[in-house]
């Protein structure tokens, strides 16, 4: 008998902490009340660039992807469409920090990022509702207003990074 | 106070552009977007009589005998074009995909006519 | 998810919305004809139109350029040398009003160069690139047919010129105007649209508002502009993309200079807008003639035919506008208002 043993490292519990607090911020931005449909702060995702900036990229994808996973578990929307959708915002973000993170960072702070990485995912997001979802050509003209939400919340998202990591922002 | 501004770093010069060119784009594209309004229908007529109104979301091929011969229309997703047209100048094909309310094409020679039905903010063309 | 479908509901749900009017449609004047009518029922608005469409297909042959009708009769009269030509009153009125109408406009509205549009072969129902020498075009602008040639009375014509040849494109589907909403006031009609190749005249209102018409962009499909047309008021567009063919790379279009007996090469497109009075629908027609072929003259011209507001788009795609239109109109795109002057 071959036995597995996993070593459960600081660093683990260190993601595994950061990942529970990125889905507990996810939890309480659904209890807020939405000011328009389909426009949510995502403080989460102050968490997700955190952690890109303290832990690198592969440790920020991970936890963005357990926080939509384990978010849609709690909720009970495992495989819906909500599920679907959160997937696709997550990776679009995901994929525009990526390119991101390769800007200098002498002159791009988190806070450029996060506005990338917030219109990246609702992008994203769009083209996956025209695609499946809703196939009409008006859900473009959702665009314009949803990005303008999430330059404003990615913004705020940012700066509040940028204070969080005060200047220790060498990125991983 | 102060220590919690003091920890808030001003904007970089490249967080000044990326949020400029955001702010832009999407100016851009609300300034685009907000007058287009999208087709639902379109109706296609044989001289006077209308051969009939059809929904733009599906993809699909209508052929039309008119005076010269057989007009192909083409709907899809949305949009809508004279595929193939008997007449001479071929200036129905020219015009190419149409997509907002409002719009008209008219093939005067084969007498056929296509007009994009929506909200498109006016009863009737002056062209 | 469902938030969305609300938002996109929202936003779709204008989409399906079409008024609940009777649209007739035909095609006269070698063109499309579409009578809009509100307030009666379906079948009396059948009828209205129906006598609408009667009356045009009456005046259709009646003042067709190259077709058997009485038109056609004057015009082979005219070139036999015939110096008393019997007419109807309905073409003796029509071609002193012509007259006039020509006068007023310097020469520029000049429905007696039939022979040059032939020339130019747009006197067939498809267009395309013609050959022909030098000298017919030389001998057709030596002759200088004008409206001035012509002694009309109530129902004699004498011509001074054998090489008049009417054509009234510029002029019968304006007179249609007028005609038909004569017609559908006759059948009771108080609100009702008609449009016929893009001249449009207005009865009433549309659902409670005043009727509302685009005006098309010369170069791309769909229009560049809308503008409340209240009841009894007319507005007409000349464009060089409806009629035209291409060769060499040049665009000719049926708008032919009676200066220079060439296709006018310097507009794309003029739309003018006529306040209510006796002929608003043939001014509708006419009046953007004379300032498609001299832009320069605009503004005389524009106050000299009566016009109350006027468009105008250049070859190069500069849109130029007077006041009253300015105040009147909406551009549907930024980017269009962006090229557009205003003329005092």
């Amino acid at each position: 008998m071959q036995s597995i043993s996993l070593t459960i490292t600081d660093r683990d519990r260190q993601i595994a902490g950061l990942t529970t607090l990125a889905i507990s911020l996810h939890l309480l931005e659904a209890t807020f009340p939405s000011l328009l449909p389909g426009v949510k702060p995502g403080i989460a995702n102050i968490v997700v660039l955190f952690v890109l900036y303290r832990y690198g990229f592969a440790t920020a994808a991970s936890v963005s992807l357990l926080r939509v996973l384990a978010g849609s578990l709690l909720f009970g929307q495992l495989l819906t469409p909500t599920f679907f959708l959160s997937m696709t915002g997550a990776l679009t973000s995901l994929v525009a920090l990526w390119l991101a993170s390769r800007l200098p960072a002498s002159y791009f702070s988190a806070v450029s990022l996060s506005i990338l990485a917030a219109m990246a995912h609702i992008t994203g997001q769009l083209l996956m509702v025209r695609l499946w979802l809703i196939p009409v050509p008006q859900t473009f003209l959702l665009l314009p207003p949803l990005l303008m939400a999430s330059i404003v919340f990615g913004l705020a998202n940012g700066l509040i990074v940028a204070y969080l990591l005060n200047g220790r922002d060498a990125r991983g | 106070m102060r220590t919690w501004l003091s920890k808030l770093r001003p904007l970089l010069w490249g967080d000044w552009l990326v949020l400029l060119l955001s702010l832009g784009i999407t100016g851009w594209l609300w300034s685009d977007w907000g007058n287009y309004a999208h087709a639902t229908k379109c109706q296609i007529r044989q001289g006077t009589h209308i051969i009939g109104t059809y929904d733009l979301m599906q993809d699909r091929h209508i052929t039309v005998k008119g005076t010269m011969g057989q007009s192909v229309i083409h709907i899809h997703q949305g949009k809508v074009r004279f595929e193939h047209a008997p007449c001479h100048n071929q200036y129905c094909v020219q015009q190419g995909w149409l997509r907002r309310a409002g719009q008209v094409v008219l093939c005067l020679p084969n007498q056929v006519s296509i007009v994009l039905l929506g909200e498109s903010g006016f009863d009737s063309l002056s062209y | 998810m469902y938030r969305w479908l609300c938002l996109l509901g929202l936003i779709s749900l204008c989409g399906g919305c079409q008024p609940d009017s009777t649209h007739s449609e035909a095609y006269v004047f070698g063109t499309l004809v579409d009578v809009q009518i509100d307030d009666l029922s379906e079948a009396k608005a059948q009828q209205a139109s129906q006598a609408v469409f009667a009356r045009y297909q009456q005046l259709h042959q009646q003042l067709h350029a190259w077709q058997a009708g009485e038109l056609q009769q004057l015009n082979t009269a005219i070139t036999q040398g015939n110096s008393s030509i019997p007419v109807s009153h309905t073409l003796a009125d029509l071609l002193q009003h012509a007259q006039q109408l020509s006068v007023q406009s310097g020469g520029l509205f000049n429905p007696a160069i039939g022979q040059l549009i032939a020339l130019w072969g747009f006197h067939r129902e498809q267009f395309s690139p013609v050959q022909f020498a030098p000298q017919q075009l030389q001998r057709l602008q030596a002759q200088r047919p004008a409206m001035t040639d012509l002694t009309i009375t109530k129902d004699v014509v004498a011509s001074r010129n054998r090489s008049v040849k009417m054509d009234l494109g510029g002029y019968a589907k304006g007179y249609a105007l007028d005609e038909g909403m004569a017609i559908l006031k006759a059948h009771g009609v108080k609100n009702a649209l008609i449009n016929i190749g893009g001249n449009v005249m207005a009865l009433g209102q549309h659902h409670g508002r005043a009727w509302r018409v685009g005006i098309q962009h010369p170069r791309q499909p769909g229009a560049m502009a809308a503008l409340d047309l209240p009841s009894g008021w007319a507005i007409g567009t000349s464009g060089d993309y409806q009629r035209y063919y291409m060769k060499d790379g040049m665009r000719y279009c049926h708008i032919i200079d009676p200066r220079t007996g060439m296709p006018v090469q310097t507009t794309q497109a003029v739309t003018v807008l006529i306040a209510p009075q006796g002929h608003a629908g043939v001014l509708s027609d006419v009046a953007s003639k004379p300032m498609f072929i001299a832009p320069e003259q605009a503004s005389a011209l524009a106050s000299t035919m009566g016009v109350f507001g006027w468009l105008m788009v250049d070859q190069t795609g500069k849109i130029s506008l007077n006041p009253p239109m300015q105040q009147r109109l909406t551009w549907l795109h930024p980017e269009t208002a962006r090229h557009a002057h205003l003329v005092e």
